[in-house]
This record gives C-alpha cells, sequence and structure tokens, in this order.
C-alpha cells in the first residue's frame, strides 16, 4: 500500500500496485438491462391468462368482475409480482456483486452471487477489445466491453453495462496498457483515425443477394413450389414456412451484422464500425491478427466483390449472435480489400515485384503468375478443376496461399504467426509424387492448405517454413507493441 | 521400449535428413489389438447367435465377415503402430503416422503451449501413457500415443522446458 497516495481513486491509471487501485461496478442499469427480456416474457404470459380469465369471467363491459374471476385475477397478480421481486433481486444481487477493476497489470472481474468467480486477463496478452450496444442500450447510452485474450472462448472479460463515456475510456486505456503506451493526462488518449474504408447499403443488399445463400434459398424455394404444383395442395407450402423463416433470419442477420461496416486504423489497431440494431466497435491491435482470407463467392464476380476474414486469437471461429466477429470486410473492391489487407500487414515483404502484382496473382491468377509456386501439371489426375489455383508464394514476412477456381481465395500467414505445420499424402498422391501442405493457425475462418503439390516442394516448404516462423518471430516485436516506437505520434504506414 | 531407426533418403517430405526417429511401445499395438478384436468378435458372436435364430446364411456371412474384419485388424493395427514415429530436433518435434495416409507434423517448441499426458486404464495395464502436443491452434494434431510412462514422463518435462526456453508468445 505504498503508493495509495496519488490519484488512484478517480480512475485507471498506470504504475500503481495493484492493492491500491480501486474495484468499480457496473453501471447501475445494467439489471434492469439484462432482465428486461424476462420480464417482458412474463407480462406477456400474464397478460394472456389475464385476458382468458376475463373472457371467461363474463364480464359486461368490463365493470363489475364475477368473484372467482376476481380471485384468479388477484392470484395472478400475486405471482406476477412475486416472480418480478424475485427476478428484479436476483438481478440486482449479481449486479451487486460484480466488480472490477484495471490495475497496471491486468483487468480483474469478479463476479457471482453464491458461488465467486474471479477472472484475470493480463494487459499485454490483448488480442482485442469491443464495445457494443444492443438497441435498448444504446438508447440509455450504455455499452458492453468485451477483452478478447488468447485462451479459447471462455478466457474473455466481458463487462456489460457501463456508460458510453466510460466504456470508451477504458477502451483506450486496455489498449494503450496493452501497447505499452504512457499517458500523462487524466484519461487514456484516444488514439486517431486514419483511413477508412465503409460499404454502402447498396452494395451490402447486393452482395447477400448474390451470395450463395441466397442461391440455396431460391434453389429450396424452387423445389417446394415444384413439388406444391405436381402434389396439387398447399400443404407442403406450410412445411416450406419454416425453412423460409430460418433462411430469412440468416439472410436477416447478415444485413444486421454488415449495415453501416466500416474499417478505420488508428494507431492502437484497427477498428471495425458496424451493425443496423446492435452498434459493435471491435478493435484488433496491430500483430493480433494471425491469418486473413480474401475470398469471392462465385456470383460476386459479376461485381468483382471480394470478403476478407480473419483469424484473432480469442474470437475463436465462434459466432456471437448476429454479428461473426472474424468479419474484416463484409464486402468490397478488390482495391478495398487488398487495402484491408494493407492495413493487417503493411509490410507483405515482397522485394521484386510490385505487393499490389502479388496479392492480384493471388486473387485471380492461376499457374507460375506473381511467383506463385504451382501444383505440377499432373495433379489435375486427383484435382482436375482446381489444380491450375493450387499453390503457394513465399515472401520474406508471410507465406500467401492460393485456391479455388469457382469459389476464389487467397490466404496470407505472416511467417511470425504460424503455430505448427504438416503434410499429408493419400495412396493417390503418393503414386503421383503429390503431397499437402497444411499451416496450422488459431481457431478460426482461415485454415490455409495447399493441395497436391510436388512431394519435394512440399518436403522443402515444411521444413523451411517452420524455420522461417522461428526466425521471423525472433525479430519480431515485443507483445507490448508500442515500447519500442514513440507512443501514439507515428500512424501506421499508409497505403496507397 | 522404444527403438530407434535413421532414414536414409531425402526430397520425400515423410523421410527428412538426419532425422533419427523414436518408434513407440509394441504395447501401443497390444492394447489397439484386444480393444479392436474384442469388439469385433462380440458383434462375430452376435451375428452368430442371430444365424442359428433364424437360419439366415445373410447372418451366417455376417460372422464370417466380423471375424474376417478382426483379423485383418490385428494385422493393420501392426502396420500402424509399427509406422508411428518422432523425433526431437533441436528447435521443433516432428511426429509421423500412417502407411496408406501419411501425415507429418512439425510442431516448433517456441509454440508448444502446454503438454498433456492421458493413459487411460487399458493404456496403463499395458504400459502405455499418450502424450498430447498443445498449440494455440486446434488443427495442431500432434499426439504421441503408446510411449512407455517413463518415456512420456520425460518426454513431457522435456518438452516443457524446451517450450519456456523457446517461448515465443502467440
Amino acid at each position: 500500500m505504498i503508493g495509495a497516495v496519488n490519484g488512484a481513486v478517480s480512475g485507471p491509471a498506470c504504475g500503481v500496485p495493484s492493492d491500491s487501485v480501486r474495484w468499480r461496478r457496473v453501471h447501475p442499469l445494467t439489471p434492469v438491462l439484462q432482465s428486461w427480456q424476462v420480464i417482458v416474457v412474463l407480462l406477456v404470459i400474464i397478460a394472456q391468462e389475464l385476458g382468458q380469465n376475463l373472457t371467461q369471467g363474463e364480464v359486461p363491459g368490463g365493470r363489475s368482475l364475477p368473484r372467482l374471476g376476481g380471485w384468479m385475477l388477484a392470484g395472478g397478480g400475486l405471482v406476477l409480482v412475486v416472480l418480478l421481486v424475485v427476478i428484479g433481486l436476483f438481478a440486482y444481487l449479481s449486479w451487486r456483486f460484480t466488480r472490477y477493476r484495471v490495475t497496471s497489470e491486468a483487468l480483474e472481474l469478479q463476479q457471482g452471487v453464491l458461488s465467486r468467480k474471479f477472472r484475470q486477463a493480463p494487459l499485454d496478452r490483448v488480442q482485442a477489445v469491443d464495445l457494443a450496444q444492443p438497441v435498448l442500450a444504446r438508447i440509455v447510452g450504455l455499452a458492453r466491453l468485451t477483452l478478447e485474450v488468447a485462451g479459447g472462448s471462455d478466457s474473455r472479460i466481458q463487462l456489460a453495462y457501463l456508460s458510453e463515456t466510460e466504456a470508451h475510456q477504458l477502451r483506450n486505456h486496455l489498449l494503450a496498457a496493452a501497447a505499452g503506451v504512457r499517458y500523462e493526462t487524466e484519461e487514456a488518449p484516444e488514439a486517431p483515425e486514419h483511413f477508412d474504408v465503409t460499404v454502402p447499403v447498396g452494395r451490402l443488399i447486393g452482395s447477400i443477394l448474390l451470395s450463395g445463400l441466397t442461391v440455396w434459398i431460391v434453389v429450396v424455394a424452387a423445389g417446394f413450389a415444384v413439388a406444391a404444383v405436381v402434389a396439387g395442395s398447399g400443404g407442403i407450402l406450410a412445411a416450406a414456412l419454416p425453412v423460409a423463416l430460418g433462411g430469412g433470419g440468416a439472410l436477416w442477420q447478415r444485413f444486421a451484422a454488415g449495415f453501416g461496416f466500416r474499417v478505420a486504423t488508428a494507431s492502437d489497431g484497427l477498428r471495425l464500425r458496424h451493425g443496423l440494431l446492435e452498434h459493435r466497435t471491435q478493435t484488433v491491435p496491430p500483430g493480433r491478427v494471425q491469418a486473413v482470407k480474401i475470398h469471392q463467392p462465385l456470383l460476386w464476380r459479376l461485381r468483382s466483390w471480394w470478403v476478407v476474414e480473419v483469424n484473432v486469437a480469442g474470437y475463436g471461429g465462434d459466432k456471437e449472435g448476429a454479428a461473426p466477429s472474424n468479419l474484416l470486410l463484409p464486402v468490397g473492391t478488390r482495391d478495398e480489400a487488398v487495402a484491408v489487407l494493407s492495413f493487417v500487414l503493411p509490410d507483405l515483404g515482397v522485394e521484386k515485384e510490385l505487393p499490389g502484382v502479388v496479392v492480384d496473382a493471388g486473387l485471380t491468377g492461376s499457374g507460375t503468375d506473381g511467383g506463385f509456386v504451382s501444383a505440377p501439371r499432373r495433379a489435375r489426375w486427383v484435382d482436375p478443376i482446381g489444380w491450375s489455383r493450387e499453390g503457394f508464394r513465399l515472401t520474406s514476412n508471410a507465406l500467401l496461399v492460393r485456391r479455388g477456381v469457382l469459389h476464389r481465395e487467397l490466404d496470407v500467414v505472416p511467417h511470425a504467426r504460424t503455430q505448427s505445420c504438416g503434410v499429408t499424402q493419400g495412396p493417390l498422391q503418393r503414386k503421383l509424387g503429390l503431397a499437402s501442405f497444411a499451416l496450422h493457425s488459431t481457431a478460426g475462418p482461415v485454415s490455409p492448405k495447399v493441395d497436391h503439390l510436388s512431394s519435394d516442394v512440399a518436403a522443402g516448404l515444411l521444413m523451411d517454413q517452420v524455420a522461417r516462423a522461428r526466425s521471423a518471430r525472433a525479430v519480431a516485436g515485443p507483445e507490448r507493441w508500442m515500447e519500442r516506437s514513440d507512443p501514439l505520434q507515428k500512424p501506421p504506414e499508409r497505403p496507397e | 521400449m522404444s527403438s530407434q531407426s535413421i532414414s536414409a533418403a531425402s526430397g520425400e517430405p515423410f523421410e527428412p535428413l538426419g532425422v533419427i526417429w523414436s518408434r513407440v511401445s509394441p504395447g501401443l499395438a497390444s492394447a489397439r489389438r484386444l480393444v479392436n478384436t474384442i469388439a469385433e468378435l462380440a458383434m462375430a458372436g452376435a451375428a452368430a447367435v442371430a444365424a442359428f435364430l433364424t437360419g439366415s446364411l445373410w447372418w451366417l456371412a455376417a460372422t464370417v465377415l466380423f471375424v474376417v474384419l478382426a483379423v485383418w485388424g490385428w494385422w493393420l493395427i501392426g502396420r500402424q503402430v509399427a509406422a508411428l514415429g518422432y523425433a526431437e530436433r533441436e528447435d521443433d518435434l516432428l511426429v509421423y503416422r500412417g502407411i496408406m495416409f501419411r501425415e507429418i507434423v512439425v510442431v516448433p517448441y517456441g509454440r508448444l503451449q502446454y503438454v498433456d499426458v492421458k493413459a487411460g486404464p487399458i493404456d496403463r495395464a499395458f504400459g502405455i501413457a499418450q502424450v498430447q502436443l498443445h498449440t494455440a491452434s486446434a488443427s495442431t494434431d500432434a499426439s504421441i500415443p503408446g510411449l512407455p510412462p517413463s518415456e512420456a514422463a520425460r518426454l513431457r518435462d522435456r518438452l516443457s522446458a524446451r517450450g519456456e526456453a523457446h517461448l515465443m508468445g502467440l
């Protein structure tokens, strides 16, 4: 308790001994926000019961209730009140017992009424900081903060709900602390944002209409229509209703999650904003992206649109309701996709050619375009269509993996983020002298794999890639990425 | 006990130059054979009972099939276990498996998050344990089954020590 005198009381501060940092509570409106759905459901049930009682009680004009109906009404009301009180009490208690604090080393959260839970997230392990505002929270000016550390989906810390300003300040502080930035002011400065890519609503709708999901829905709908005509009855259409609801719901989710999507770069990371009903702001610090995938569903070729997804440790592969966190750009032109790639990986490590040429070759090229090493011609015996696109390109910083003739895909993994590698070979491949190379990244949508390489190429790639990963990691920056450079001074290199 | 053999050829992904492969304990083959044979013979027995009760030739064929599967499994497991290998190199660990469908995985020590040692009741009866390597990637499928417990413990400690020495973060 030596340093307890200085400004620790006024807010999270750096360099203060951890036991002197004040515990804080989440916003007092939290219990209301967290239990309103339960309460609404209860009210609906009670209202229904009430309505039934009233109609059964044959109330003329609703003025005087028959005795029995009145008692039932009173009983129902009592149950309702008791339930509300219990829910309210529980919500209040769980709020009362939830507290958090930010020490110089970690974010700590204490929860639980009966079984106490304590969770600590070390700040130098921060993988991403997200702010989310569901509709109701937005109306009352609250936000939920989620801190991702790399320990699987269960290791994240979620603070619900904080006031908007508090959430923003905390976010900035966490990112600054994770970066190793020291600041003199009371509050962490918000990192200025630089460049951004936005997704127009029209394009978002177009991209959803041209997606595989829509095609699937149309095919299924056509199937049901044909069946209904053939059978000559409308009963089949009734069976189609749940399918239609499911499909429509999925389309709506994509739209709501991708609405107003904006990617910006700040010195504390990549900032993604999106959401129609629930607003989300994700911040992924530099170097936390483990792998990038740029791909293109078949029909998007009409407009040359691309989608960019990433692996970030902590996001896992999980989909949090409507908004999958792994989406970096739901739909964009080729230039935008390449720009987003360069936010994540400012230096692709290409010496001779222009990086754009290499990326283009990865997106649409085949054979040895752009310095790619491709599957040999004999691979067509095992993969008659896709073999010409199977290939990889090594740069001094990353491995680019290209695949897919119909659904084109380019994966980029920085050498420093390679976890492990493997080579597999089936009996047919063995006859043809082929082997498949796979690179293991953290959980997420990107799992780079090159099929049917010449087996000696695969052998060389396997051993060299591991060595490359090791040396790249040795020269990579510290976990607190700002400790080497000037804090908040230099914006990241701006892509063209 | 694990024996060692040196692979000669190179240029093949599955025979890297100068790698000394450690083999797993033959106890693994015994354990797997026991489980497989019991399962197949139980099925064969059930089919035989059904054949006896119904007098159907199809059930008889099924009985024969399960017996054949048991014998084939006996042979196959021997081959599979003989094909398992691992090698500790200076900076990484290699795990090798398979004959028809071959697979080799390279795990740099610096990427190890933690190491598990598992041994079920049957494993213990045959004096074997499994060492499982975990990186931050779920797709890293690097497990070495069928190690003698002492070797498993040695490997675990060695891997942990090397992991710490090489630790790279994520």
